[in-house]
């Protein structure tokens, strides 16, 4: 973005006053239902719609901005194109980058966006903005994707925490995702493939005697409780209940298999795609997992050239697992980052921040694979289709989970607050 | 003391003036009880009251011994002589060190230095205006205050890849002294808070632009470089370029002195001790001389509203950082009538920690029962839940299990890391064991520790991590110990112990039961003392 450019604060690309205030129109009518029709009733209404299939998320998160030149919307022999040659794909007459020789091949399971358009070109600003769907203001702190889901949909049945997050670097318990949810729907993080600390019961305690002193200790809860405010004491059973959940599925963290370690390649994100799709089969609701050091400032082309393979790797392998496992059909998988890269190549043979033109991928319940929508111009900078802001993306995944984004809100302290941006509305096109 | 106190109050009644003389804590619970008309809970039961001091002024559990003394004092003003008790009691400063090292640093470390600063400064109840000019403007002659620079140096260091944090700098001086967070006006006015303006960020922020950190010695220290130009900023908003010198929000700028060229100095720098020089014009002198002082208003505001969320579990701005008028305090009289009476008590900190320890507000129960069952924080009409600190939680599990006597008393003092690392050893040292408590129970650095946020990582230290775990079975004297040497009963010890209560008879049965019942007492005792220690109870004041 120009830097005499004002940052609107509303849900709009660029390029697109026109279907800004169109969508605004149409966002005023569905608040307006919101209000009138199921305003604050929603919350009971989403338990039954979960009652489906139990649904999940494996969202990939690519921190540091991906290049979509070099990924998703390659553009050979142009002016800002960069060295490398795009290459067919499973789907005749759609191309992506050479860097991707794997996910070429499993193109028709997955769907794409390249007329992506978002805001904020910092990493401070743009990183939370599209983890956060780019809620309107209204004075709280919105929770990331992964906090939302945990609270909409719940834990499910697999008494392990809603939403877990596989990472390089340090784990632990990430509270800051949930903004105003609450530090309950924050996130569990697996660091360096390593189990949490403590997770292993002593040799001093058997099982026996772990359940004669967990049964005291609810006692003494259960006395507390009777005469006490419930907030505190829930959060504090939560952890505990939590920590026994993952003690008793310590085999989560066991080394893996020779043979997916070659599939999904010996790399931290192979590592932690791997984790992640456990995570997954085990039943969490929601699994982040994270790959860090795009942000190819400088030598941008050697970067994504050892960058692009590990991601292809490891993220078609798991598509292709999920799917011969059947579990597409309620899995949503979502490979991002906080934008894409600029088409101008610096003089650091690098790219910059580029949150006007870019790429999101995703495949799996709800969605219409094969579907390719969106695009830029033959330079890349510009989307020239109808462009999609990270709102829009948020209504998708939300309606492709089966929630109904435009009639479902949050309530905090009283305070309705929607779930998705409510100037922007689901992308049809990539829905099945 | 309290005679003396009571004769006040009489007079006062007498002479119907009752508003001038009134003390602080009754005219807080006048704010308090005036602010609504739904009923409020009744007083707290003597070991309620008594483990919330506890936990409040000293930072623990009080011991059993403390505990029956207590109890057994017949004196109807036993609990302001035992708030008075612990306002002079040794582990007072290592408690306010504590809280306040964590507000003030948001865990970004430890030194020495600072918490040697703290600690005097406790010790001597220095007052919060003295400490303030310390931290924004530190001696270096001083030994014993000079640490606080750290306040100032920590926040300059680099961390990961970014830059060196000004703004940050200037945005904590803003929220900790100030109450107000003006991180979002620095490129622009605050876009939903309009008291905020870009000017009162930048105004701050000259303050310090032209600081660094000296390496000239091996305590904290600030240098400054010599100031000449107003700082020039931009707004993302609006055209033009605008200028400020160091500037508090609310008062005038401070003028930028001129200097001929190279006569900016007071002392020159020196080349071969590698100090910097000291320039004539120090924004920081300003800064310490316009900043803590009875006319600025925020700054006692700022001062009291903290002291009432380290009572009271929130402050009557909330969040503490964003004092503003679309976020006004839920008692504004009260908010400025204690902010008033602490600068004239000349910023006496254990003077308002004991009015406010003395109101009705402060000694209400935290039992809810259903008149009470509508109530909300911010109304004080029950004593609502605190959670423990990492600090609080170490020196209660030390106290109760009765670990903190056998801690080698030379490695109280000393510093961990002497032992071979090749061992899977503990760690026995306070400092080894203060680091666990930190790493399971302490927020990131930067992360404020002013919310509930209970974790996993917590739980699972409880559950399954060596360190409490090894602190539990019998040892000379420890609370195994003790129980395992008696007979048939069992609770009274350990509720008194570990939660400072006796027991309900249910809960004697229950654990008398468990333990009489089982083949293996000592494993059964041992369980007994966990399950109280890893309870919700022991883990929120309440």
């Amino acid at each position: 973005m120009s830097s005499n450019q004002t940052p609107n604060p509303l849900c709009t690309p660029v390029e697109h006053k026109f279907s800004r205030r169109h969508l605004l129109g149409a966002g005023a009518a569905a608040s307006a239902m919101g209000i009138g029709g199921l305003g604050g009733l929603v919350q009971p209404l989403i338990a039954d719609q979960m009652h489906q299939k139990e649904k999940q998320v494996l969202f990939i998160w690519i921190d540091g901005g991906m290049s979509q030149l070099e990924s998703w919307d390659p553009k050979p022999n142009t002016q800002f194109g960069g060295p490398f040659r795009s290459i067919p794909t499973s789907i005749p007459g759609i191309q992506i980058s050479e860097l991707m020789p794997k996910t070429s091949q499993i193109m028709h399971k997955l769907a794409l966006d390249r007329g992506v358009s978002t805001f904020d070109n910092s990493h401070s600003a743009g990183v939370p903005r599209i983890n956060r769907g780019d809620p309107k203001d209204r004075g709280v702190i919105y929770p990331y994707f992964g906090s939302a889901v945990a609270n909409l949909m719940g834990p499910g049945d697999s008494g392990l925490p809603p939403y877990v997050w596989v990472k390089p670097g340090s784990g632990g318990f990430k509270y800051q995702d949930a903004g105003f949810l609450g530090p309950r729907y924050g996130a569990l993080a697996i660091g360096e493939g390593e189990p949490p600390p403590n997770i292993l019961l002593p040799e001093t305690v058997n099982s026996k005697q772990n359940d004669d002193r967990n049964a005291l200790r609810k006692f003494a809860n259960q006395q507390y409780s009777k005469t006490r405010p419930a907030t505190f004491s829930e959060a504090q059973n939560f952890v505990f209940d939590t920590a026994e959940a993952l003690m008793n599925r310590r085999s989560l963290f066991d080394d893996p298999d020779p043979k997916d370690v070659e599939r999904y390649g010996d790399t931290p994100l192979g590592r932690d795609m791997l984790i992640g799709r456990k995570m997954i089969e085990a039943g969490v609701r929601f699994v982040k997992v994270n790959s860090y050091g795009w942000d190819t400032h400088g030598d941008n082309f050697n970067g994504h050239a050892s960058l692009m393979p590990r991601f292809d790797q490891a993220f078609s392998a798991v598509v292709d697992d999920l799917d011969e496992r059947g579990m597409l059909d309620h899995v949503l998988v979502i490979a991002m980052s906080e934008f894409g890269r600029t088409p101008r190549i610096n003089g650091h043979i690098g790219r910059d921040h580029w949150p006007e033109a870019w790429s999101i991928a995703m495949t799996g319940t709800g969605i219409k694979q094969g579907a390719v929508i969106g695009e830029t111009n033959a330079e890349g900078t510009w989307v020239t289709s109808e462009a999609h802001d990270i709102g829009h993306f948020f209504h998708t995944w939300f309606n492709a989970l089966g929630i109904d984004s435009e009639h479902t809100e949050y309530i905090n302290d009283g305070q309705p607050l929607p779930i998705a941006n409510d100037d922007c509305s689901p992308i049809r096109e990539l829905l099945a | 003391m309290s005679s003396r106190y009571l004769l006040v109050v009489v007079f006062t009644f007498c002479s119907l003036q009752p508003l001038f003389a009134q003390q602080l804590h009754q005219l807080i619970d006048q704010q308090i009880e005036q602010a609504t008309s739904a009923p409020f809970a009744g007083q707290s039961t003597e070991t309620e009251f008594l483990r919330r001091i506890y936990l409040d002024l000293v930072g623990q559990i009080p011991t059993t011994s403390e505990t029956l003394e207590f109890l057994a004092d017949e004196n109807k003003d036993r609990r302001s002589r035992l708030i008075d008790k612990l306002l002079e009691d040794p582990r007072y400063a290592r408690r306010m060190s504590e809280f306040f090292n964590v507000m003030l640093m948001e865990r970004r470390g430890v030194d020495s230095d600072w918490q040697l600063f703290l600690t005097s400064s406790f010790n001597e109840n220095m007052p919060w205006d003295e400490m303030v000019s310390h931290m924004v403007s530190p001696d270096t002659n001083s030994e014993e205050t000079r640490g606080s620079a750290y306040f100032l140096t920590k926040r300059l260091e680099k961390y990961g890849q970014n830059p060196t944090d000004f703004p940050g700098l200037a945005s904590d001086i803003g929220r900790m002294f100030l109450g107000m967070d003006l991180a979002c006006a620095q490129c622009h006015d605050h876009l939903f808070i309009d008291d905020y303006k870009q000017a009162d960020f930048q105004g701050l922020f000259a303050f310090i632009n032209n600081s660094f950190i000296r390496n000239d010695t091996d305590y904290p220290a600030i240098g400054m470089k010599p100031v000449k130009v107003k700082l020039e900023f931009n707004s993302v908003f609006e055209e033009g370029t605008f200028s400020t010198g160091p500037k508090l929000p609310g008062l005038s700028e401070i003028p930028i002195p001129e200097f001929i060229a190279g006569e900016e100095f007071a002392v020159e720098p020196d080349k071969e001790t590698k100090a910097p020089g000291i320039p004539k014009f120090n924004p920081l002198d300003f800064l310490a001389q316009q900043l803590p002082t009875r006319t600025n208003e925020s700054f006692n505001l700022n001062a009291v509203n903290r002291i009432w969320f380290l009572m009271m579990g929130r402050g009557l701005v909330h969040p503490l950082d964003l004092h503003h008028s679309d976020n006004p305090p839920s008692h504004p009289q009260l908010l400025t009538l204690m902010g008033q009476q602490f600068a004239n008590n000349n910023y006496d900190i254990k003077w308002l920690i004991r009015q406010i320890a003395l109101s009705k507000a402060y000694q209400r129960t935290g039992t809810i029962t259903p008149r009470v069952a509508d109530a909300k924080h911010k109304e004080y009409r029950v004593y609502a839940e605190k959670p423990l600190s990492a600090e609080q939680l170490m020196w209660s599990m030390l106290t109760a299990t009765g670990q903190l006597q056998l801690i080698p008393s030379e490695s109280k003092t000393e510093n961990a890391g002497n032992s071979d690392p090749s061992e899977d050893k503990l760690d026995e040292s306070l400092e080894g064991i203060r680091a666990d408590f930190l790493a399971a129970y302490a927020n990131p650095p930067r992360e404020p520790e002013t919310e509930f946020a209970p974790s996993v990582r917590g739980a699972l230290f409880v559950l399954n991590g060596p360190r409490v775990l090894s602190w539990i079975p019998a040892k000379a004297g420890n609370l195994a110990d003790v129980l395992s040497q008696q007979n048939g009963d069992y609770a009274k010890t350990l509720y008194l112990t570990i939660l400072s209560r006796n027991p309900t008879s249910q809960e004697a049965n229950y654990f008398n039961q468990h333990i009489n019942s089982h083949s293996d007492k000592t494993k059964a005792i041992e369980q007994a003392i966990w399950a109280l220690l890893a309870s919700n109870e022991f883990a929120i004041n309440h």
